[in-house]
């Protein structure tokens, strides 16, 4: 038991230290964009199954932050190149220097604020209720008040975050959180959950593309956030620059524009 | 007791059996010789059904047990069977094998099963063995556990499958004395061997089995020492030669 | 040199303290997802255990029991009702080991079992049979390893088939495949990483929740690294154990 003990010891510290030195080239400030000036890209991570924030059409990723993520590539002079990952590694890929920052519809909090950078506010994400005709819930009040409710959302999105706060922590109803948005939608729809607490606009998509399953969106809005960038805390140099970007983007209307394209074209 | 008429059996297109017809009785010891081939061990395993004949019938205290509705495992519970290869249950101590069958299948209590055990262990001089697995039994305790094994089912038949070709020269005796004392106790056997001396001892008949029918049969006496076949001469000439 | 080194450490140690109170303390995080994950993983895993042995040993011995005996059978009811047994075996050998297991989970999830609301009973269900499909092949390795003369020993004895294969041959071809079949267990508590697909928050997802609140990106799926690796640490040395006393019986 004794070597067994100092096995797993020894493969902790390699570990911990294998993660301090993937930091690294963060802590330095040389993100791979700056590493190599020659290399000029703007590596912007997602995930692009979040309609209309990203998601794919005819093989590239488009949407409202891979929009606003191009203008400011295109202010700092670099080309813009998008990585679609896993929800939950994007944060990983920001912090090793793999991606320069990260754009997927993400709240601001202080806890995330302790691990990474947030750029200014770019957008306003509403979040709704997706109901089941005939289902439990039917009313933002009936999520507090049945008790035992089941919400289902996208893992670590605001949607969870939130309901998490609100009811699992105050004892009111259990969240179950899915991979993607879509699949959480798929268990309203075989009933596995009550209602879905999501993104306002993708709640429209998944809405739009169940025609036949009863779902609706509640009049009323669960809540308000605002959606940011995330940079690695270390990267100061690079999130000084998208802020000045960002701020002249919206300064301009270019922000608004893109937003009421996408939004208003549903 | 045992009627076998018109015995065949094929494996495929090889007939090792072309009709054997014969009578055992009662307490009677019959020895059957013959060369690797001849259909000896074949004939045997047809009497408890381990093969099944092609054709012929086969008789067991009057009942056909040819006769697909008849209960085979019911048959095989009167009959035991020792092999060349011991077979015993390598998972389970001497006295384990021994008891396994009458607890299962006779529903014996475990303390009777153990009783029946050890008498049994005494029987075949093992009593120093009881708790000890077969991988650190010498091939002759071995033989002898799977002597005991079968007995336990207090069968009214036993059939020997070569059972000392497979063991070192010096412990083919304590086997045979096992059988010996089995045979004086008037247990209807079929042996499989090549014991000449044991044969002589003990069988009150010798078949020479060749080419899938019983060329020859007699007392020991007769066959051994007075062949009338020159095939039966041959095989005995090349027995006696290898010793 | 050695200053600025000890230097170096001291700021990593309070990041690393700093992250490490984040990830687990705060908010009661190491209780509500890793040890509750945890939990999960090893409830889903010991049950698809149970459900793949047992069904293992049955698809197995219909496989078994037909590639011996069909060609010897009788014409007949019997041995038509079994060669549509071993279609069937080996229809579900294909289909299950053909099938990647985070697919098959999601299938059972939203489709066979749309009705169901507990995604740790789907994970259950859908580990236990996808190993019943590798615990087969290996039981039926297994079994075609023990003597055949193990078989008409007991056979001789009075023994029918499967009290044969009960007390005589299964045991052995237990102990024979104990190894492998080991082996299939580390893999299986590894695979049910996926069952996060399904909501069912193990020890994995517990992990990716942390993450997604905290944003410290790798000190979670770390504390989850060296959990399972201890549990596959502690699960070969039980099966070392359990070998060990089988094989007990071997000493010469």
């Amino acid at each position: 038991m004794k070597k067994l003990l100092i096995m797993v010891l020894m493969l902790a510290m390699v570990l911990a230290f294998a993660a301090c030195a993937a930091e690294e080239p963060a802590a330095e400030g040389d993100t791979a964009a700056e590493n190599d000036p020659a290399d000029n890209v703007l590596v912007m991570a997602t995930n692009a199954a979040f309609s209309p924030y990203e998601y794919y059409e005819g093989g590239e990723i488009v949407g409202i932050d891979a929009e606003i993520a191009g203008l400011i590539a295109e202010k700092l002079g670099m080309e813009l190149e998008i990585m679609d990952i896993e929800f939950n590694s994007i944060i990983g890929a920001v912090q090793t220097g793999k991606a320069d920052m990260a754009m997927a519809g993400m709240t601001v909090t202080e806890e995330r604020l302790q691990s990474v950078n947030f750029s200014t506010s770019y957008a306003t994400g509403v979040q709704v209720v997706i109901v089941k005709e005939g289902g439990r819930v039917a009313s933002v009040d009936d999520m507090f008040e049945l008790g035992d409710v089941i919400i289902g959302a996208q893992e670590a999105t605001t949607g969870d975050l939130y309901c998490t706060w609100d009811i699992e922590d105050e004892g009111l109803g259990t969240v179950q959180r899915f991979n993607k948005g879509a699949d959480a939608v798929q268990a309203l729809l075989t009933d596995k959950v009550d209602c879905v607490v999501i993104d306002n606009e993708p709640a429209k998509s998944f809405v739009a593309a169940n025609p036949d399953g009863g779902l609706s969106i509640l009049d009323t809005e669960y809540a308000l956030e605002e959606y940011a960038i995330a940079i690695a805390k270390e990267n100061i140099e690079l999130l000084a620059q998208v802020n000045i970007a960002l701020e002249e983007l919206i300064a301009d209307g270019s922000v608004q524009a893109i937003l009421d394209k996408y939004i208003s074209a549903e | 007791m045992i009627n076998v008429n018109d015995l065949h059996k094929s494996f495929g297109q090889l007939e090792v059996l072309k009709g054997v017809t014969e009578h055992i009785h009662p307490g009677e010891q019959v020895v059957i010789i013959g060369a690797s081939g001849s259909g000896k061990s074949t004939f045997l395993r047809c009497l408890n059904l381990l093969e099944q004949p092609t054709a012929g019938h086969i008789y067991i205290e009057g009942e056909e047990i040819t006769d697909p509705k008849h209960d085979v495992n019911k048959l095989r519970q009167k009959m035991g069977m020792v092999f060349q290869q011991f077979n015993l249950f390598p998972h389970y101590d001497t006295l384990g094998n021994i008891i396994l069958a009458p607890m299962k299948l006779l529903k014996m209590p475990k303390a009777e099963a153990e009783e029946l055990g050890m008498r049994l262990l005494e029987k075949v001089g093992l009593t120093d063995k009881v708790h000890v697995f077969p991988a650190q039994l010498s091939g002759g305790q071995k033989q002898r556990v799977a002597i005991a094994r079968a007995l336990a089912m207090n069968p009214k038949i036993m059939l020997f499958d070569e059972p000392t070709s497979a063991l070192d020269p010096e412990m083919v005796g304590e086997v045979l004395k096992v059988m010996a004392d089995l045979a004086a106790e008037g247990m209807t056997m079929v042996i499989v061997s090549h014991e000449m001396a044991f044969a002589r001892d003990v069988a009150q008949r010798v078949w020479f089995m060749d080419g899938g029918v019983i060329l020859e049969q007699g007392s020991p006496d007769e066959v051994f020492s007075h062949p009338k076949e020159q095939r039966t001469r041959d095989f005995l000439y090349r027995v006696n030669e290898k010793k | 040199m050695f200053a600025s080194l000890l230097d170096a450490f001291s700021v990593w140690f309070a990041k690393t303290e700093a992250q490490f109170y984040l990830c687990f303390v705060a908010d009661d995080r190491f209780t509500r997802y890793i040890l509750s994950g945890l939990g999960a993983t090893l409830k889903i895993t010991f049950f698809a255990l149970i459900i793949g042995i047992t069904l293992g040993v049955v698809v197995a011995l219909v496989r078994v029991t037909y590639d011996k005996n069909a060609l010897s059978m009788r014409k007949g009811l019997g041995r038509r009702l079994l060669g549509i047994f071993n279609w069937l075996a080996k229809l579900f050998l294909t289909v299950f080991r053909g099938v990647p297991v985070v697919v098959q989970l999601l299938i059972w999830y939203f489709v066979i079992l749309a009705s169901a609301r507990n995604g740790v009973n789907v994970a259950i269900v859908a580990f236990g049979i996808n190993s019943a499909a590798y615990t087969a092949e290996i039981m039926r390795a297994g079994i075609m390893s023990v003597d055949a003369g193990q078989n008409e020993a007991g056979r001789s004895l009075g023994f029918n088939y499967m009290q044969t294969m009960r007390y005589i041959i299964l045991p052995q071809a237990f102990k024979n495949v104990l190894p492998t079949l080991c082996n299939e267990c580390i893999v299986l508590l590894k695979e049910t990483a996926v069952a996060g697909y399904v909501a069912v928050t193990d020890l994995t997802k517990g992990a990716y929740i942390i993450q997604g609140r905290t944003f410290v990106a790798f000190m979670p799926l770390f504390a989850a690294a060296l959990i399972y690796l201890a549990f596959v640490m502690l699960l070969s040395w039980l099966f070392g154990k359990l070998e060990r006393r089988l094989r007990a019986s071997d000493q010469r």
